[in-house]
C-alpha cells in the first residue's frame, strides 16, 4: 500500500469527501473544505496515524500532498505493508 | 474556483450600487504580493484574505494594503520572509490550540523561559512572531476588530486632549504606536519593551512612517522599572498574558498615567501561543483584574477568532478596554 492510499481514509474524513480521490498534485485549492482548521485536523489525525511528530518547520513548505508525503517519508514514515 | 465569486459578492455586499467599479482584492498590489507568497507556500491560509475583504470591504484592504507598503515597499525578500514568518505563526498558534482544547491548559512555562526563547531570541522574533503579529492585525478577524474599536471608542475621547504624552507598554512590532502618531499629530509617544528586538521592530516601523521626531524608546522589564514622569494615555496591547503576574504589571501601568487619564488595555484570552502564560478563561477574569488595579472600565469589545466548528470547542478570543483613572 502507497502512504497516499494509507492516508486517504484520513482526508476523506476530515473534509468530509467519501469519494475524494488523493493525489500527490491534489493542493487545498482543489478541495472544497480545505481551509487552514481543517489543515491543522489533518495534521493532528495524520501524527495519530503515524506516530510522528510535526513541527512547524516540517509543515511550513507544504504547497500539496506530494509535499507532504515526501516529508513523511523523510521522516521515516513507512506505509503499512510496505518494507 | 468559486472563491473569486464569493469576494465579488461580499463586496457587492459593500458597495452594491457601484457594480461597474467594482473592486476585487486582486487590484491592492501589496496585499496581492503577500497572499501570493503566503498561499503559494500555505495554500490554506487563502480563505483568510477572502474573508476579511468580504466582511471589511475597501477600508479594510486600502488600509492594509497602505500598512504593506509603508512597512516593506516593494522588498519582495522582506515581503516573503514576512509571509513565511506569518504562516509559521499561524501554525505554531493553531496546533497549540488543538492540544488546548483537549488539556484546557497552557503548556506550563516560566516568564524567564518564555523571555529567553522568545523576546530575547532575534531569530524567532524577526523571522517569525513580529511578522506573524504584525499581519495578523489585519488578517485576524477579531485583532482588526479590535483596531476598529480603537478608532472609534478611543481615538475621540484622546483627540480632546492637547499634546498627549502617550506610553506603548510592550510594543512589540510598533503597530499601536504607529497608529497613535498617525492620528494624533501632536502626540508623542514612548515605546516600553523588554525585547531589543520589539525595540528594533517598532523604531523602523516609526522610521518607515516618518514619525521619529515624536518617538522614543526605552529598554527594560516595565515592572523593575521606576517611572516618575506619569503620561496622558497608556496601552498596552496583548501583553497582559504573556506574565506571570498581571495584576502587579496593572498596578504598574496605573502608576505610570495621570489620573484623569485614558487607557487601551487588551489581553488573548484561551488563545495558547509560545510565549502565553497566564491563562484567561474569559473577558471578566481580565476586567476584574483591570478594576482591582484602579482603572474604571469606560468601553469593551469581546471577540472571538473564528466561530467554533464544533460545540465545546474553545476558540481564541480577544477582549480589549477602554479605561480611566
Ligand atoms: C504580543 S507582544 C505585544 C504586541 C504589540 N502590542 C503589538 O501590537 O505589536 C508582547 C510584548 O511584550 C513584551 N513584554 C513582555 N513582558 C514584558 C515586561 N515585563 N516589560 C516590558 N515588555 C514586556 C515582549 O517583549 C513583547 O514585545
Amino acid at each position: 500500500m502507497s502512504i497516499i492510499e494509507e492516508l486517504q481514509p484520513i482526508f476523506r474524513s476530515v473534509f468530509e469527501d467519501t469519494g475524494l480521490i488523493v493525489t500527490r498534485e491534489m493542493s487545498a485549492n482543489d478541495v472544497e473544505n480545505w481551509d487552514s482548521l481543517n489543515h491543522i485536523t489533518l495534521i493532528v489525525e495524520i501524527e495519530l496515524h503515524t506516530g510522528l511528530t510535526l513541527t512547524t518547520e516540517d509543515l511550513m513548505n507544504l504547497a500539496n500532498v506530494g509535499d507532504f508525503i515526501d516529508m513523511l517519508e523523510s521522516k521515516g514514515f513507512i506505509p503499512n505493508g510496505a518494507g | 474556483m468559486n472563491r473569486e465569486r464569493t469576494y465579488v459578492a461580499g463586496h457587492a455586499l459593500h458597495d452594491y450600487n457601484a457594480i461597474s467599479k467594482v473592486k476585487m482584492i486582486e487590484d491592492y498590489k501589496y496585499i496581492n504580493t503577500l497572499k501570493e507568497f503566503i498561499c503559494s507556500k500555505f495554500p490554506y491560509f487563502m480563505g483568510g484574505f477572502d474573508r476579511q475583504y468580504a466582511k471589511f470591504g475597501d477600508d479594510w484592504a486600502s488600509a492594509f494594503n497602505k500598512e504593506l507598503e509603508v512597512f516593506f515597499g516593494s522588498d519582495e525578500d522582506r515581503i516573503q520572509s514576512a509571509a513565511l514568518g506569518y504562516g509559521a505563526f499561524c501554525l505554531d498558534s493553531m496546533k497549540l490550540q488543538v492540544e488546548f482544547n483537549k488539556t484546557l491548559e497552557y503548556r506550563n512555562k516560566t516568564y524567564a523561559e518564555a523571555s529567553s526563547e522568545v523576546y530575547q531570541n532575534r531569530d524567532y522574533m524577526f523571522g517569525l512572531y513580529l511578522p506573524g503579529i504584525l499581519i495578523s492585525h489585519y488578517l485576524w478577524e477579531h485583532h482588526y476588530v479590535q483596531l476598529k474599536f480603537y478608532e472609534k471608542e478611543l481615538i475621540p475621547r484622546i483627540a480632546e486632549i492637547s499634546n498627549p504624552l502617550i506610553y506603548d507598554v510592550g510594543v512589540g512590532t510598533g503597530f499601536y504606536t504607529k497608529e497613535y502618531l498617525r492620528r494624533l499629530k501632536s502626540s508623542q509617544v514612548t515605546g516600553f519593551d523588554m525585547s531589543p528586538h520589539s525595540l528594533g521592530h517598532t523604531e523602523m516601523m516609526v522610521e518607515r512612517w516618518d514619525f521619529s521626531e515624536r518617538y522614543q524608546s526605552r529598554l527594560g522589564d516595565i515592572l523593575e522599572r521606576d517611572q516618575t514622569e506619569v503620561c496622558d494615555v497608556i496601552n498596552s496591547i496583548e501583553v497582559l498574558e504573556h506574565l506571570e503576574n498581571p495584576v502587579d504589571f496593572l498596578h504598574g501601568l496605573n502608576s505610570m498615567l495621570r489620573t484623569g487619564g485614558l487607557g487601551f488595555i487588551s489581553a488573548a484570552i484561551n488563545a495558547p501561543n509560545a510565549d502565553h502564560i497566564y491563562l484567561y478563561r474569559n473577558a471578566d477574569e481580565v476586567a476584574e483584574q483591570i478594576q482591582t488595579a484602579d482603572f474604571t472600565i469606560l468601553s469593551q469589545t469581546v471577540d472571538q477568532a473564528y466561530e467554533p466548528r464544533k460545540p465545546g470547542d474553545i476558540v481564541p478570543t480577544n477582549a480589549a478596554f477602554v479605561v480611566t483613572k
